[in-house]
């Protein structure tokens, strides 16, 4: 009696199981694709990869497709390969990494999505990012997860009476963390006392000081490109962008050294106690919070990145994604391992790990789970990521031409921080030089 | 008779015979170098954006124009040819003065010699993030150094500031590729042949003189192809360079190898970074042909 009864329990449980997995695929409108492998083209490295291993065989076991990934790599490399087998005609897989801030370079090359997806399946995605995900009519890419960043600032600098006390003395206010753009120089300026501590610091060269400035810009009411694809960015609110940066490395407020840093590098000297406050990305949250790693674990907190005079927080952002190649011969299958890989299930894990969601459901798991956190800024952290992500994420200008206006650009801002040039004289020129690229690639025809 | 009489058909194999066996040897040089050369240079003049193959069209000579009036192609040549002047020079004194030291050690010399040869084991990037992390300006070694020493704390922006940012470059760069001068013109050393210098010290030469004028002379051609390897070596000095500050900031330490990088495949325009390679590799066989010319002049004093 008691073996029967175990039996029945596993059978009824194994009936269960594979209900639910069915629903799944039933709920997702995955299909079957006995037979078919999918091969994909992914981003690689670290916790990226995790969401592969765990999530891919369990759509082979929904759909009996096999997946198989053809190539990893990180961004700006995969952004290369694509580039050049889409040149070359050489693409070989049927999915592939996407990302806001470099899809519109691969409009002739990814299959427009609306058909695969249903309006309720896109519903739970953040509405910000799908609107950048649509162009000219067409869905381009599913968002997997997205960066933000906030202003991080140490509450053991912010919170000293001491200084408090002279900053209000100085400026009539009390010392917070900006809410302006203004704010942030003063205050930079303020809590200045190199080499010990720096005012602020951004990473100085590539797409990561393009990309701050264009924070600024944005703020400002500034564009990189006006409507017309001509240049904006030499307007009075770029040179207010531009000086910011300016008055602050040349005041010494921002290190020497800093127009050859990149995220690592900042990222170190933030962890090593040496920046009052600056604008970082979440992602490096808990290499920060980890007191082994970091000097300055327990003493920061976050804030909305601040404001300039239009009113707008900035919210320069960027979400990974995935897109289904023009070449695939598997299009239903490959856009199926988009659907699947982008559901909440995949994306819960995947915000666990410390991933940005841009589902709201995932958002609202998370935040019920971090109630419970030792973190005491984990509900806090969550909370600001979701408003940020629903109202201030921006990706820099929808145009294939993104990454060569940025190097135009960082040059260009590194000569006015050096004093290379002056701010209107840098501006102009970059603007210039900005139109030729835009002129040739046939914007003006 | 049977040899006397040779058909149409063996006579031409005779003829073409050597033609015949070094055919294959240029098929595969055509394949390999010729054709992709002439295509690239086809490249060159179009005006191929990556992000837009199908807007392809021809230009002429406009990119090498562009090019030619482009600023930054300038500072990029002009910091590569001082990098270069610079680094080759300093490597063959640095690296002549350290042969003559291990040759004229009697003991340990092995040991030496193995032991100098270990910066030519690190990959140029590594070498690069070691010399980027020397020359930092906030946590460096040199400036820490420096504040060691001087009890000051000099925040010198080693890497920002030219030209200390191609000093800095040039650091690494020798560090790196002193070692290869010391072998070479350690084996032109070991190779001399005893008799001129104990004709020398029979006549009286000073050591002075029986480097000057035995040493030198006689290592002429080891010194030559030393050099002119490390010529090519330098002027496709891309990885050092890149990791320690990516031809920045600014643009201010930017080679031609860097700027190369940074048209054709960076900013996409493929085209005008192909133009670019070719007068590049136009400059570089230019160095290399008046280099060899040196060698082969050398060669004629010396024997």
């Amino acid at each position: 009696m008691k073996k029967f009864t175990w039996f029945m329990i596993i059978v009824f449980g194994m009936l269960v199981l594979s209900g639910l997995s069915l629903a799944i695929a039933e709920e997702l409108k995955l299909g079957r694709f006995d037979g078919v492998t999918i091969k994909a083209c992914l981003i690689g490295g670290g916790d990226y990869e995790k969401i592969y291993e765990k999530f891919f065989p369990k759509f082979e076991e929904l759909t009996g497709a096999k997946v198989e990934i053809v190539y990893k790599g990180n961004g700006f490399d995969i952004d290369k390969k694509m580039k050049l087998d889409f040149a070359a005609g050489t693409v070989d897989y049927d999915v592939c990494w996407n990302h806001t801030s470099f899809f519109s370079q691969y409009f002739d090359f990814v299959e427009p999505l609306e058909k695969y997806f249903t309006e309720e399946e896109l519903a739970d995605f953040s509405p910000r990012i799908m609107q950048f995900a649509w162009k000219d009519g067409h869905l381009w890419f599913i968002p997997r997860h997205a960066d933000i960043s906030a202003l991080y600032y140490r509450t053991d600098i912010f919170n000293d009476p001491e200084i408090r006390k002279k900053f209000k003395e100085k400026y009539g206010y009390d010392l917070r963390p900006p809410e302006t753009w203004e704010e942030f120089k003063e205050i930079a300026l303020f809590l200045n006392n190199p080499p010990e501590i720096y005012g602020t610091q951004f990473a100085g060269k590539e797409e990561a000081l393009s990309g701050r400035f264009w924070d600024i810009l944005m703020a400002y009411g500034g564009k990189i490109l006006d409507e017309n694809y001509k240049p904006a960015f030499n307007g009075p609110e770029g040179i207010k962008a531009a000086t910011l940066l300016r008055d602050l490395y040349q005041a010494g407020a921002m290190p020497p050294g800093m127009v050859n840093f990149l995220w690592d590098d900042v990222a170190a000297n933030w962890a090593n106690g040496t920046i009052a406050m600056y604008t970082e990305w979440y992602g490096w949250y808990s290499y920060f919070q980890n007191p082994e790693a970091s000097k300055v674990a327990g003493k920061f907190d976050l804030a909305r990145q601040p404001k300039g005079d239009a009113g707008i927080h900035s919210g320069w952002a960027g979400a990974h994604a995935f897109s289904v190649t023009k070449f695939s011969k598997n299009k239903e299958a490959a856009a199926a391992l988009v659907k699947y890989i982008t559901s909440y299930e995949p994306q819960l894990f995947e915000g666990q790990i410390g991933y940005i969601p841009v589902r709201n459901s995932v958002f609202e798991t998370l935040k019920k789970e971090a109630e419970n956190s030792p973190d005491p800024l984990a509900k806090k952290r969550l909370e600001l990521m979701q408003l940020q992500i629903n109202e201030d994420f921006t990706p820099p200008p929808i145009v294939p031409e993104w990454i060569p206006i940025s190097n135009i650009l960082y040059p260009t801002l590194q000569a006015i921080m050096l004093g290379d040039k002056t701010v209107e004289e840098g501006l102009n020129e970059a603007a210039k030089k900005v139109e030729e690229l835009m002129a040739e690639a046939g914007y003006y025809d | 008779m049977m040899y006397a009489i040779r058909s149409r058909k063996q006579q031409f194999f005779d003829r073409n015979i050597v033609f015949l066996m070094i055919l294959p040897a240029i098929v595969i040089v055509a394949a390999l170098i010729v054709i992709p050369m002439v295509y690239s240079f086809y490249l060159s003049l179009t005006n191929l954006n990556l992000l837009h193959p199908s807007r392809a069209r021809f230009v002429g000579f406009k990119n090498y124009l562009k090019l030619l009036e482009d600023s930054i192609f300038w500072r990029s040549l002009l910091n590569t040819i001082i990098f270069m002047g610079i680094a080759v020079n300093v490597e063959f004194l640095l690296g002549l003065f350290l042969a003559q030291l291990i040759f004229k050690t009697t003991r340990g010399q092995g040991i030496v010699r193995t032991a100098i040869m270990a910066p030519m084991m690190f990959a140029p990037v590594l070498v690069g993030f070691q010399f980027k992390w020397f020359f930092n300006d906030q946590v460096g070694l040199v400036n820490n150094l420096i504040y060691f020493f001087t009890g000051e704390y000099h925040l010198i922006p080693w890497l920002i500031n030219y030209p200390l940012n191609l000093f800095a470059l040039l650091a690494a760069e020798i560090w790196m590729s002193t070692p290869f001068m010391v072998i070479i013109l350690l084996a032109g050393l070991v190779s001399l042949p005893v008799e001129p210098f104990e004709a020398a010290a029979v006549d009286g030469a000073s050591p002075w003189q029986q480097f000057r004028y035995i040493t030198l002379p006689l290592i002429g051609p080891f010194t030559y192809i030393a050099m002119v390897i490390r010529s090519l070596d330098l002027g496709r000095a891309y990885d050092l360079v890149r990791i320690m500050t990516a031809g920045g900031p600014a643009n201010r330490s930017e080679m031609i190898w860097t700027y190369t990088f940074r048209l054709a495949i960076t900013d996409n325009k493929f085209g005008l970074g192909t133009a670019m390679s070719f007068i590049t590799v136009a400059i570089s066989f230019a160095f290399v042909i008046y280099l060899f010319r040196q060698l082969a002049r050398s060669r004629q004093e010396v024997y």
